[in-house]
């Protein structure tokens, strides 16, 4: 389903990150020595049932959330140990964003929303390149609209538009189609199938859609916090037949760590 | 139910606490009030009651027919005293001599400033004295002072010191002794006094009659009180009077109840101001807690509960936190009041103890505002609640704001309506002056209620234009359309802030506009240059010797100089006030007057000049006769009406010969006016001026501005007291505002933490709540100060007539009304900011 550009460089990469939460008895181990590379200009998912680490290893990605052990690097810059200023800089700057439930700022128009990580920063957007995106999601009569006044797909556009708006390293969607409807979702990951194809876009995703699934070029099966399968050129039935297996590969999978 | 609403209110301290803060200090200014009225009225009682304690009876002058009468110092004459003492019964009579007179201290100013001093007889036996230095007065010219005279004037044993009444020239006294009274204090509430001979007492206040202000009787064993005052009453003849100690002291108990109970009231005012603003705060907390709620209370309207259940639980919160904060308001107050009569007690009355009362209604009203205001202001966000569908616990809360037509269609309808009122009052076409003025401020109450309504429409625009000022701030257009979201929070919350802005904006013009009439009067129609007077706030009135006007006259470039005299006299059974002076066209010429009919030629001794509506209060007209009897006369005086002035409040009253000066209570000049020739320096002359009374303490030359700021003092006065009142709405208001911003922080959560997770940074989060509070506050102060100037002027046009009739804006008052807005705003942001800064990322956007 994609065509991967011949040279690739690393966009993220994780090396030997641990994360745990709560202390003692309680304590949760999200991610285990998880190491895990995302090539720029492709388009991966994240997969893996609840619980599995998944967001947690975007958060921490993303700069997001702190890691214990494990250094992140995004580009050249290493994401490990930077204060909360550097931390800022570095998401309005290198990193783009697209939620589940949308986020866009109710008082704020369509093409507003899409400029404002621009905005926050001070700085102009590329009016050429907004246009190619608004042209490209199909929402050009939109562009005075308050979120409010938009459908869900619309406004998860928007929010794809903001995300790529600053040209970011990397795109981070977490479940972006799991407000939608199938028609909807479907537009959503079309487009994010083109940002890549067509301007080159890094696109993380996590989902635990094997539909959704397919759009991506490679998947990353994550089950108590460890990586336990990496799928390249995914089709939603592959997807769907490792899940079937899933306990197997992650019995495997505690077999070779223990 | 009540379990609920109890376990809901321990999860919102903060909120309630800020809440109730608002309650707190309105109960506490009530209950402060009462308590302080109370208070000062024990301690100034137990004051009283030391005058004269032990004598059984008390002979006094017969009570003043007129305020004439009242003025001048009657005397009890010799003869009743000596018919006292030779009263059966009688053991003892002690005299009182005692009045107010001016004395100087050592830095030539009189001393006391507004209470002046009192001239006493040593050895009457009205206080306890007890001698500190030296010894008692022997001598005509020997004095013993006591000893906060000593402390005030900078006098002390040895030294002399000038002492003169209203009759009297300056007199200088050899300080013998200092003295201090019972219980080792240095003044009885905070007067100075002199002990003079029994003889030079009476010259000073009698004018050398041998008569006393009050005589003690003290009876003989086996007399009772009663008897006592049964047995004097023949003797002491009509012009005196005798009541037994104990009534005397109920009449002097009763004289004090009616100052504490102007300090009572005013108080009572703020506490009103806070509690009316608190309405408004308490609705919005209960709104937004409700708010928070609403899927709580569908899922207990879908288990079961009932619609009155909902209703009961809100209001029994309501009523448990109207209870807690009013208790604590009534224990604040209770405290306050006591600390403030005990400032108020040291420091006015030099008491040498204070007893605070705690009346039990001061604690009762206490409570009942604070429940009474917190219960009615939840009752409409309560049954508000009770209309929430239970299927809207199964939704997502969809939060769509009320539609605000109908509050804005009757707001608009209300201010509508008081526009007219006042239009038809300002106009006159309500008849006659009452119903006039009566619709002209009906109209502008509606007017106010109106626009309060309207705050929510209004604030869209406004706020937007408002938060323009900051449009160059990506940080800041954000918090501006935040602050323009919410339209009726916004507004409810702007409200508090607008009333009292509102209330001092008026005032404040209304004063500047008096202010500004009287200044802009003398600028055109006053020809006199300077004015020697005094200050317009002393008990004594300021006089000086008429001998200085001849030094006056000399001075290089004065070309006139009229010094007045006056007299509140009693004319046709009226008291009246009375002027006279050496040159009645000169002092009609100088102040702008004009004669409507007759001449400004000297008026003959029995010549009496009047303006037009004195004239026709009493019906009389050129070639009437009226007949006079001035303070210090003992006959009445026939008069011709031989003048009549237009009316000009400069110049207004009777006006009769100089021949008549020995008859007034002040005989000495009052003031003067001063025509500088024209092109002169004037600050040369009145430097001369002010050399010519070097010996007059009281008085000094004043220019224009000087003398109007002297006669607008009391103006000063109100604004500053005004000032106070928009202080204690302000902390309201900024807790109001608190209060909106933390609710709408936490219900941003989600959107903070996108805005965070996109690249906003912490300052930037700071800087967008920052930039939300103050224009919600600067929103409220606009109104306040729009409708407050609409409301001023609007005052101003109706006492036009009434000589008010310039339109002056207090422009520093009202910068300074922003500038505090603007305060407020940011005092308010620092908490929701902080919060909005630290909002954790990961958990705002994480799902629900």
């Amino acid at each position: 389903m994609s065509t991967a550009s011949p040279v690739r460089t690393t966009a993220v990469s994780a090396e030997g990150l641990w994360k745990a939460y709560g202390m003692g008895e309680a304590q949760v181990v999200a991610l285990r020595d998880v190491s895990v590379e995302f090539a720029s200009g492709a388009f991966t998912a994240i997969m893996g049932p609840s619980g599995s680490g998944k967001s947690t290893l975007m958060h921490c990605l993303a700069g997001l959330d702190t890691t214990d052990r494990g250094t992140v690097h995004i580009g050249d810059t290493a994401v490990t140990g930077l204060g909360d200023k550097a931390l800022t800089k570095l998401r309005r700057d290198k990193i783009g964003f697209i939620f589940q439930q949308f986020n866009l700022l109710p008082t704020l128009t369509a093409e507003e929303n899409i400029t404002l990580p621009a905005a926050i920063a001070g700085a102009k957007a590329d009016p050429a390149w907004i246009n190619q995106i608004i042209k490209t999601l199909d929402l050009a009569d939109r562009l005075s609209h308050k979120p409010t006044e938009l459908s869900g797909g619309q406004q998860q556009r928007v929010a794809c538009a903001r995300a790529l708006a600053s040209r970011p390293e990397v795109v981070f969607a977490d479940e972006p189609t799991g407000n939608l409807d199938t028609r909807s979702g479907a537009e959503v990951l079309r487009f994010l199938r083109t940002s890549v194809d067509d301007f080159g876009q890094t696109i993380v995703m996590v989902t635990h859609d094997p539909s959704a699934a397919a759009y991506a070029d490679r998947v990353v099966f994550l089950a108590d916090g460890q990586i336990v399968e990496d799928m390249a050129e995914p089709t939603a039935d592959k997807v769907i037949d490792k899940m079937k297996h899933f306990e197997e590969l992650v019995a495997a999978a505690q077999g070779e760590h223990a | 139910m009540l379990r609920a609403a109890l376990k809901g209110m321990a999860a919102r301290k903060a909120r309630l606490a800020l809440t109730s803060i608002a309650i707190i200090l309105g109960s506490a200014f009530i209950a402060a009030a009462l308590v302080l009225t109370a208070s000062i009225q024990a301690t100034v009682d137990d004051l009283n009651a030391e005058a004269y304690a032990g004598a059984d009876a008390l002979v006094q002058p017969a009570d003043a027919e007129s305020r004439s009468e009242d003025l001048v110092q009657q005397g009890i004459p010799a003869e009743a005293l000596a018919a006292v003492e030779s009263t059966a019964g009688v053991d003892h009579v002690a005299a009182t001599v005692s009045w107010a007179i001016s004395a100087i201290g050592d830095n030539g100013k009189v001393v006391g400033g507004l209470a002046p001093t009192t001239a006493v007889n040593w050895g009457d036996e009205a206080r306890e004295r007890e001698l500190r230095e030296g010894r008692a007065p022997e001598t005509d010219g020997e004095v013993a002072v006591s000893a906060k005279f000593a402390a005030d004037s900078g006098l002390g044993l040895g030294e002399t010191v000038t002492a003169y009444s209203q009759t009297t020239d300056q007199t200088e006294y050899a300080i013998v002794g200092v003295y201090g009274y019972a219980g080792g204090r240095d003044s009885i509430s905070g007067g100075t006094e002199i002990a003079f001979t029994t003889a030079e007492a009476q010259r000073l206040v009698f004018d050398g009659e041998d008569a006393y202000s009050v005589l003690a009787v003290y009876a003989a064993d086996g007399t009772g009180a009663d008897d006592l005052v049964a047995a004097l009453e023949p003797v002491i003849g009509a012009e005196s009077q005798v009541t037994s100690w104990e009534d005397y002291n109920a009449e002097a108990s009763a004289q004090t109840a009616k100052l504490t109970k102007t300090i009572g009231n005013f108080l009572l005012g703020f506490g009103l101001v806070a509690v009316f603003v608190s309405v408004f705060l308490i609705a919005n907390t209960f709104s937004i807690v409700i708010a928070g709620r609403l899927k709580e209370i569908a899922m207990m309207r879908a288990i079961g509960a009932g619609r009155g259940q909902v209703v009961r639980s809100i209001l029994a919160e309501a009523l448990l936190l109207g209870t807690i904060a009013a208790a604590v308001g009534a224990a604040v107050g209770v405290a306050g009041g006591a600390g403030l009569t005990a400032a108020i007690a040291n420091s006015f009355f030099d008491a040498a103890q204070v007893s605070v009362a705690v009346p039990p209604t001061a604690i009762l009203a206490a409570l009942a505002v604070g429940i009474g205001v917190t219960v009615l202001a939840a009752l409409v966000p309560a049954v508000r609640a009770s209309r929430v569908p239970p299927v809207e616990a199964m939704r997502a809360a969809a939060k769509t704001d009320r539609p605000i037509t109908l509050l804005t269609v009757s707001g608009a309808i209300i201010a509508l309506a008081g526009g007219g009122a006042m239009a038809l009052g300002l106009t006159g076409n309500l008849g006659g002056d009452t119903a006039d003025l009566t619709g002209t401020a009906v109209g502008a109450g509606l007017v106010f209620v109106g626009v309060t309504m309207l705050t929510a429409w209004l604030s869209k625009p406004l706020v937007g234009a408002l938060g323009l000022i900051w449009s160059w701030n990506f940080a800041g257009k954000l918090g501006r359309r935040n602050a323009g979201r919410n339209p009726r929070r916004t507004a409810v919350t702007a409200s508090a802030l607008m009333i009292g802005v509102t209330l001092v904006t008026a005032t404040a013009t209304l004063l500047t506009s008096v202010k500004a009439s009287i200044e802009d009067y003398f600028g055109e129609a006053v020809k006199a240059e300077l004015f020697v007077t005094g200050p317009a706030v002393s008990e004594v009135p300021a006089s000086f010797d008429p001998a200085v006007m001849d030094d006056i006259r000399a001075i290089d470039d004065v070309d006139a100089a009229v010094e007045v005299y006056y007299d509140i006299a009693d004319i046709d059974g009226t008291d009246q006030y009375v002027n006279t002076t050496t040159d009645f066209g000169g002092i009609v010429d100088l102040f702008g007057g004009t004669l409507a009919e007759g001449d400004s030629d000297e008026l003959a001794d029995d010549e009496i000049a009047v303006n037009q509506s004195a004239a026709d209060e009493l019906g009389v007209g050129m070639g009437d006769i009226v007949t006079a009897t001035f303070s210090r006369g003992t006959e009445a005086h026939e008069f011709t009406v031989a003048a009549i002035l237009v009316d000009n409040e400069n110049t207004d009253g009777w006006y009769v010969a100089p021949a008549y000066v020995e008859e007034f209570y002040t005989t000495k000049p009052m003031m003067a006016l001063v025509d500088v020739a024209d092109g002169a320096d004037i600050d040369a002359v009145t430097a001369a001026v002010d050399d010519a009374l070097a010996d007059e303490p009281e008085v000094s030359a004043q220019n224009h501005e000087e003398f109007v700021g002297e006669v607008t003092v009391f103006f000063d006065f109100a604004i500053i007291a005004i000032q106070l009142l928009l202080g204690l709405a302000m902390i309201v208001a900024v807790i109001g505002v608190i209060n909106t911003l933390i609710l709408s922080v936490l219900e941003r959560t989600r959107e903070l933490g996108m805005l965070r997770a996109i690249g906003m940074t912490r300052g930037q989060t700071v800087r967008m709540v920052i930039v939300e509070s103050v224009t919600i506050a600067l929103f409220g102060a606009v109104l306040g100060v729009a409708v407050g100037l609409g409301l001023g002027w609007a005052l101003q046009n109706a006492l036009a007539d009434s000589g008010v009739d310039v339109f002056a804006v207090p422009t520093t008052l009202i910068a300074g009304y922003l500038a505090a807005a603007v305060l407020v705003g940011l005092l308010a942001a620092i908490a929701p900011a902080a919060r909005a800064a630290k909002t954790n990322i990961l958990g705002a956007i994480a799902y629900e």
